[in-house]
């Protein structure tokens, strides 16, 4: 029986090539995207999960109150972890790891020209590889450090520096404060993909204790926030209460902080629920799922709409099969069947597309997802789970409306205008329609909002300018350093600052109107080109004898003013951090400093004398305006052969201001680049459906169109007579997506500092195209109707 | 075999009710031959429809075989149709993607009968309906008069106890329209009950008995010698 209903329903398919198409493609588009979101939040929310121990493993985050900012910290101090397993006898372990802030320069003796420049350099503790499930290919996990300097490189570096050779035992330079040279004792699997911990190389924190900038890193002899990530064993998950109540416990006796509390992160929770760096990701977590399931949604619908309308061609089936003795429960599982055959295949076109825009989806998004994990249980339950769905759904509607015909009506020819399901299938065209809409107007929202970004005026001259950044390995050149990029023919200025532009800032403590009210600021400390360079405006200008430079002086922003409660001009006036007393010299109308997403704050400007050795110990980055027209490949090879007069090792390396403004709309730009693909894959969807649909409809209006020629009707008055009834459902699809959409962006918005107004045209756009489109569609088919010769039509009925 | 007592059906639309049958009461008896006669919109397909279970009735009995049927739900009356009724129509009703002989095999299916008993079977009545040869091919390459006799075969090949034949022949040539009635007074001679709706008084002469309708009434019966 079985293979009776997989027969007529693959001749059917055979047959009706053009709906076949249309419906097996509409649903595998949808499936395809669904399956990429799915593995997308599947690797996301796996992140960490493959450690033995994952649920026993804690991070301690602590956030204090300073000034009435509460800020958050993951980093402790190097003895935090051992005191507190000393006090807590519920901590069974520990592990601290340290993530070297900045690329090594590693190089392999034997081969002495082959020198990279490497990140993810970590430093740990012994037992790092029995502590974690990171798999060691060769080496033992126990005694791996046993010695200080000795390395575990990962597989990528072991090949890279070695080869094909062995490389236990080998000798391999890492250039961190000087260059020390690492035995090679194991080599590890790369760290999966799903991984918070990375590594390229992974070294005991004995060796780092060995080095002479150990002292900045390891000197806290007490429970403080330091540079370590640590990670705390419990015997069980549950006791996680007692040990956060004693580390609040602990915290008030050491006084280091009044404020401290802290919180306890499990390790699979550590990728998504810490807001350090890139938050992007979990925008997109929230975001990503709801379109799937639209999109989704939408394939459905759209094979649903097409089985039913097509259902009309089968009803002469129905009929005959219940005459020849069928139940509806048998003919109901006869297109459930077919449906699933149409889902099957849908669903297996569906994987193959999802593997081939694999590739550009992880790029737009920045990811890397390990292969293995994309055939892992997870994974291959979930998509089982998809491949189910889809058959139910898919199937459940057609065979209801099928199953249900008359046998009487279906074989005398009484069909007519498909009494089954005309009304659900508008609410199919109308929810289609909507989905699409709705995307395109937060598609054009998002797209604005970018521009927005892009081309505000932030107060400061971004273009042109080159950033470079210039190590600690500068020393005390990097004031001449500056005076040669200055002096170069396509240069217009220069300046140096702590850090590059956009690139951060420090937070400085003000003494308030009370003793205990501390007022935290935002501060950079520069040169005086700074201003000049980076075309700042002045608000209050300072006095024209008045030197910018100096111990004993700052210049502020407007934002500042209110902020440290000066006086509406507040030139002359003094501000205190601690027992340092500061004049303020200057005030710069507010620019922005960081992204556009948050408001511009208070802002305090050190202007650093040039006879003071400020950057030479943590470095600083230099600005130089390029004058316009300037060759610029020529200028930055001339710049690059300054850099390596003074530093050899270090690779140059660049930025200009404009990338480096726009860079912090990343996550923005990508959300809007998938965006853009999945609207025009609504559309798509939207339209594929409409179009088979207007096909059943007209095709049963034949005799109709016929007569109406033969009484006299033009062409247009047909097309628009066929065309009323589809406008007019897009247009309450418009109605309907409008308000969702709107509120959705408003949303979206209420996240960014500065941003556009929401306004009509975008609406009237995203409404403009879906009409336009659906005219389009129809009308292909009402003309093709409109002249086809009535003789024809009528006769065939 | 059957019998219906007082039968009546309406049709109603918003503004008009049609009255289709009108307190009719005909009984047919095991292994008879009968036509039913009559002009457009007398009654007879609906009466047909009625007999064959894929209509009920608003008024009145209808007893199949001793058991009463008239307000049986739907899936009672297909149990009982897929056992013991075969149906021939005008405009041969072929399900045009399966082939001749998985028509033919359908009301097997359905009954559950084994694949192999099937093959015997519809191979044995295709036999029978002379178009064996044709057994692999699609309706659509076949002649009005060989699709009539698929749908013949498919509707004996369960061995119903009924054929409702609903004008057999209203689509075939007359030399066509002949064997149809031949294969129709053959499988009567083997005992199967036959009811048939005709407009041809030549097709009529095959039964053993015409019923006369108009308005939804039986007005004569007139026995064939």
């Amino acid at each position: 029986m079985i293979l009776n209903y997989i027969k007529i329903a693959w001749r059917n398919l055979v047959k009706q090539r053009l709906f076949s198409l249309i419906n097996i493609t509409g649903l595998a588009v949808g499936l395809a995207v669904c399956m990429m979101i799915m593995m997308y939040v599947a690797h996301e929310t796996s992140y960490d999960s493959f450690h033995k121990n994952a649920d026993q493993i804690f991070s301690p985050r602590a956030s204090i109150k300073v000034g009435g900012t509460t800020m958050s910290m993951a980093y402790m101090s190097y003895a935090a972890a051992d005191i507190i397993k000393q006090r807590q006898p519920i901590v069974k372990d520990y592990m601290r790891t340290m993530a070297y802030f900045k690329p090594v320069i590693a190089s392999n003796p034997e081969k002495p020209d082959s020198k990279y420049s490497e990140k993810k350099l970590l430093f740990a503790d012994e037992n790092f590889f029995s502590f974690f499930s990171f798999k060691l290919i060769s080496g033992n996990a126990s005694n791996v450090f046993d010695k200080p300097f000795t390395v575990v490189l990962s597989e990528d570096m072991a090949k890279k520096y070695f080869g094909d050779e062995n490389p236990i035992g080998k000798i391999i330079t890492l250039k961190t404060d000087s260059a020390f040279t690492y035995q090679v004792t194991g080599v590890a699997k790369n760290n999966p993909s799903n991984s918070s911990i990375e590594f390229n190389f992974v070294t005991s924190n004995q060796s780092l204790l060995k080095m002479k900038e150990a002292s900045l890193y390891t000197g806290t002899k007490e429970i403080s926030f330091g540079n370590f990530s640590i990670y705390l064993l419990l015997n069980h998950a549950s006791d996680t209460a007692a040990l956060r109540r004693n580390l609040d416990l602990m915290a008030r006796q050491e006084k280091t902080f009044d404020n401290v509390h802290y919180s306890l992160a499990a390790l699979p929770d550590s990728h998504l629920k810490s807001n350090f760096g890139d938050s992007s990701n979990t925008k997109y977590l929230k975001i990503f799922p709801l379109v799937a399931i639209l999109i989704l949604l939408l394939a459905l619908v759209n094979y649903m709409s097409l089985s039913t309308a097509r259902a009309t061609l089968r009803a002469k089936e129905v009929g005959v099969r219940k005459v020849a003795g069928a139940s509806r429960k048998t003919i109901a599982t006869q297109f459930y069947i077919e449906s699933a055959m149409f889902a099957t295949i849908s669903f297996v076109l569906g994987y193959l597309l999802c593997y081939a825009f694999k590739p550009w989806f992880l790029n737009v998004l920045q990811l890397k997802i390990d292969d293995t994990f994309l055939y892992s249980p997870t994974v291959l339950i979930l998509l089982f789970a998809l491949l189910i769905l889809t058959i139910l759904i898919a199937g459940s509607y057609p065979s209801l409306v099928l199953s249900a015909f008359k046998p009487v009506a279906t074989l005398k020819g009484k069909m007519g205008k498909s009494t089954g399901g005309v009304v659900v299938r508008k609410v199919f065209t109308t929810l289609q329609f909507a989905i699409s809409v709705g995307l395109i107007i937060c598609g054009i929202v998002i797209d604005r909002q970018l521009y927005f970004f892009r081309h505000a005026d932030t107060g400061v001259n971004r273009e042109n300018v080159v950033m470079i950044p210039v190590h600690n390995t500068f020393g005390n050149n990097y004031q001449a350093f500056k005076q040669d990029i200055k002096s170069l023919s396509g240069i217009e200025g220069a300046a140096t600052s702590h850090y590059a532009m956009f690139g951060g800032h420090d937070m400085n403590s003000f003494n308030g109107k009370t003793k205990d009210d501390n007022i935290m600021v935002s501060s950079l400390l520069a040169d005086d080109q700074y201003i000049k360079t980076l075309g700042l405006k002045w608000k209050y200008a300072p006095a024209a004898d008045q030197k910018l430079a100096g111990m004993d002086r700052l210049v502020i922003n407007e934002a500042a003013i209110e902020k440290l409660h000066l006086p509406a001009n507040p030139i002359g006036s003094y501000v205190q951090s601690g027992n340092q007393k500061f004049k303020v010299i200057g005030v710069l109308k507010n620019f922005n400093f960081s992204s556009l997403q948050s408001e511009i704050s208070g802002l305090v400007l050190y202007i650093a004398p040039d006879n003071m050795p400020f950057f030479s110990r943590d470095g600083c980055s230099l600005l130089a305006r390029i004058k316009p027209h300037t060759n610029l490949p020529t200028l930055l090879g001339k710049m690059q052969a300054i850099y390596k007069k003074y530093d050899k090792d270090t690779p140059f390396d660049y930025t200009f201001m404009d990338d480096a403004f726009n860079a912090q709309y990343k996550a923005e730009d990508r959300l809007a680049s998938i965006f853009g693909v999945f609207t025009y894959i609504t559309i798509i969807l939207a339209t594929l459906g409409l179009f088979g649909l207007a096909a059943f409809t007209i095709e049963q209006r034949t005799k109709e169109i016929g007569i109406r020629k033969v009484l006299g009707a033009s062409l247009a008055s047909i097309n628009t007579l066929l065309s009323r009834d589809f406008l007019a459902l897009v247009i309450l699809s418009i109605v309907i997506a409008s308000p969702i959409a709107w509120w959705a962006m408003h949303k979206w918005l209420e996240g960014f500092a500065y941003r556009i107004t929401i306004s009509w045209w975008m609406f009237a756009a995203a409404g403009f195209v879906a009409v336009l489109t659906a005219i389009v569609t129809v009308s292909y088919h009402a003309i093709k109707a409109g002249i086809a010769n009535p003789v024809d039509s009528l006769r065939s009925e | 075999m059957i019998k219906i007592t007082n039968l009546e059906k309406f049709y109603r639309t918003e503004e008009v009710e049609t009255i289709a049958l009108n307190k009719l009461s005909i009984e047919v008896k095991t292994g008879e031959f009968v036509a039913i006669m009559g002009p457009s919109g007398c009654g007879k397909s609906t009466l047909l429809n009625i007999l064959g279970m894929l209509d009920d009735p608003d008024e009145g009995s209808y007893v199949f075989n001793g058991i009463e049927v008239a307000h049986f739900t739907e899936r009672k009356r297909a149990d009982l149709r897929k056992h013991n009724i075969g149906f021939v129509f005008q405009s041969f009703n072929l399900i045009d993607e399966l082939t001749v002989f998985e028509n033919v095999e359908l009301p097997l299916i359905y009954t559950g009968v084994p694949s192999a008993e099937r093959v015997k079977r519809v191979e044995e009545v295709l036999d029978k309906m002379q178009i064996m040869h044709r057994r692999n091919h699609y309706p659509q390459q076949l002649s009005g008069g060989q699709q009539q006799r698929v749908a013949i075969a498919r509707a004996v090949v369960n061995k119903p106890k009924l054929i409702l034949a609903d004008e057999p022949t209203g689509n075939l040539d007359s030399s066509n329209g002949n064997d149809v009635m031949e294969l129709l007074t053959d499988l009567n001679e083997q005992g199967t009950t036959i009811i048939m709706v005709t407009h041809s008084e030549h097709d009529a002469r095959y039964s053993h008995r015409i019923i006369r309708l108009l308005d939804g009434q039986s007005v004569v019966e007139n026995i064939m010698v």
